[in-house]
């Protein structure tokens, strides 16, 4: 994010003697804001109502997302997720508004379609969502279709196939209207190239063995994971009309180890 | 969720987490998760401006929303606790 200009910052309604003690324990840079008396959470809007009052531990606490503010002080962006127990990932964020590219990318070339598939990250912890992003190009003169096409025809999908992935989207541009002159047809096309944003769900797993905790989602081991994928697409010319074709891919993905939480420092 | 019983499952839960948490039924870990997401609020919408502020950081510094700032933004991340 630094690279990217973004600075990060966290808000809890900790003291500041905790945030010092949860700084120093995961060597964390960056600033830790203590809203203590969750004044600038109640301001945001965001303060969680249904803890009670005489909750002592959780009474003040946010419903968690995140923003991305623009120097002008504006909402650009903001993630919050179905449940807390999940998360969006930072490079979801970078991905999304400042580098199409992607940390962990590969490359796909079939005739005269080449194509660039991205994950955000290659390294993640379970029940993070992370962002997807596909760059297609074609060669001058070739176009691939969009949706809604008739059944005849294959329009460019992206999917991701793994046990891990717990939903994924892909939002592409709307494709533009093309007379085909051979097939006497307009059907809707992609010309020259675009780009496509969407997101992936890495699956919850339980944050600690524990009996309750099984019948919600299988242990996920920490470790290296690959991430299959397929783009299928059908590449057409003025001329040539090529059959409708699936291109398989993999993607590395590392799965994280759980933290522990911070030690207390009176122990 | 009814209002009685989000209150019974949040103290519930945390009396059980204290007393080691063998008791805990998976049932009521759901009923907890969605006790605390029930109805939740997102807070300024895209192009709104967001309050300002100013707040101590982990050195006990003051730091207002445009000491933060970065030439391209900041991200700025709200959490439950930093504490547990």
């Amino acid at each position: 994010m630094q690279a990217h200009g973004i600075n990060a910052a966290a808000i809890t309604f900790d003291s500041r003697e905790v945030l010092s003690n949860f700084a120093a324990a995961y060597k964390i840079g960056y600033p830790l804001l203590a809203d203590a008396g969750s004044k600038v959470i109640r301001e945001f809007g965001i303060f969680n109502t249904n803890i009670p009052e005489d909750h002592k531990m959780m009474y003040g606490i946010p419903w968690p997302g995140d923003f991305l503010i623009a120097p002008d002080g504006t909402v650009r962006d903001k993630f919050f997720l179905r449940s807390y127990e999940h998360r969006v990932s930072a490079s979801e964020v970078v991905l999304r508004h400042f580098d199409g590219r992607g940390a962990n990318s590969v490359e796909i070339k079939a005739g005269a379609v080449s194509a660039t598939v991205a994950l955000s990250t290659g390294r993640c912890f379970p029940g993070q969502e992370l962002g997807l992003a596909l760059d297609l190009r074609m060669e001058p003169g070739w176009h691939v279709y969009g949706k809604p096409l008739p059944s005849q025809y294959r329009a460019v999908e992206l999917t991701l196939e793994s046990p891990l992935i717990d939903g994924q989207s892909l939002e592409l541009p709307a494709p533009k209207p093309l007379l085909l002159k051979a097939l006497n047809e307009t059907l809707p096309v992609y010309e020259g190239g675009f780009k496509a944003y969407g997101k992936v769900g890495i699956k919850w797993s339980p944050p600690m063995p524990a009996k309750f905790l099984e019948p919600l989602g299988e242990m996920i081991k920490p470790g290296l994971y690959r991430i299959a994928g397929t783009l299928r697409f059908q590449a057409c010319s003025d001329e040539i009309c090529e059959a409708p074709q699936s291109v398989t891919f993999e993607l590395p993905l590392t799965i994280e180890a759980g933290v522990p939480p911070a030690p207390k420092k009176s122990a | 969720m009814e209002t009685e019983r989000k209150i019974e499952v949040l103290h519930g839960i945390v009396r059980k987490m204290m007393a080691g948490g063998a008791d805990i039924q998976t049932d009521e870990w759901v009923e907890f998760v969605e006790a605390q997401n029930d109805g939740y609020r997102t807070g300024p919408p895209i192009g709104a401006k967001v309050p300002d502020f100013a707040l101590p950081d982990q050195t006990g510094r003051s730091r207002p929303l445009h000491d933060l700032m970065g030439p391209n933004g900041l991200l700025l991340v709200f959490s439950r606790s930093a504490d547990w």
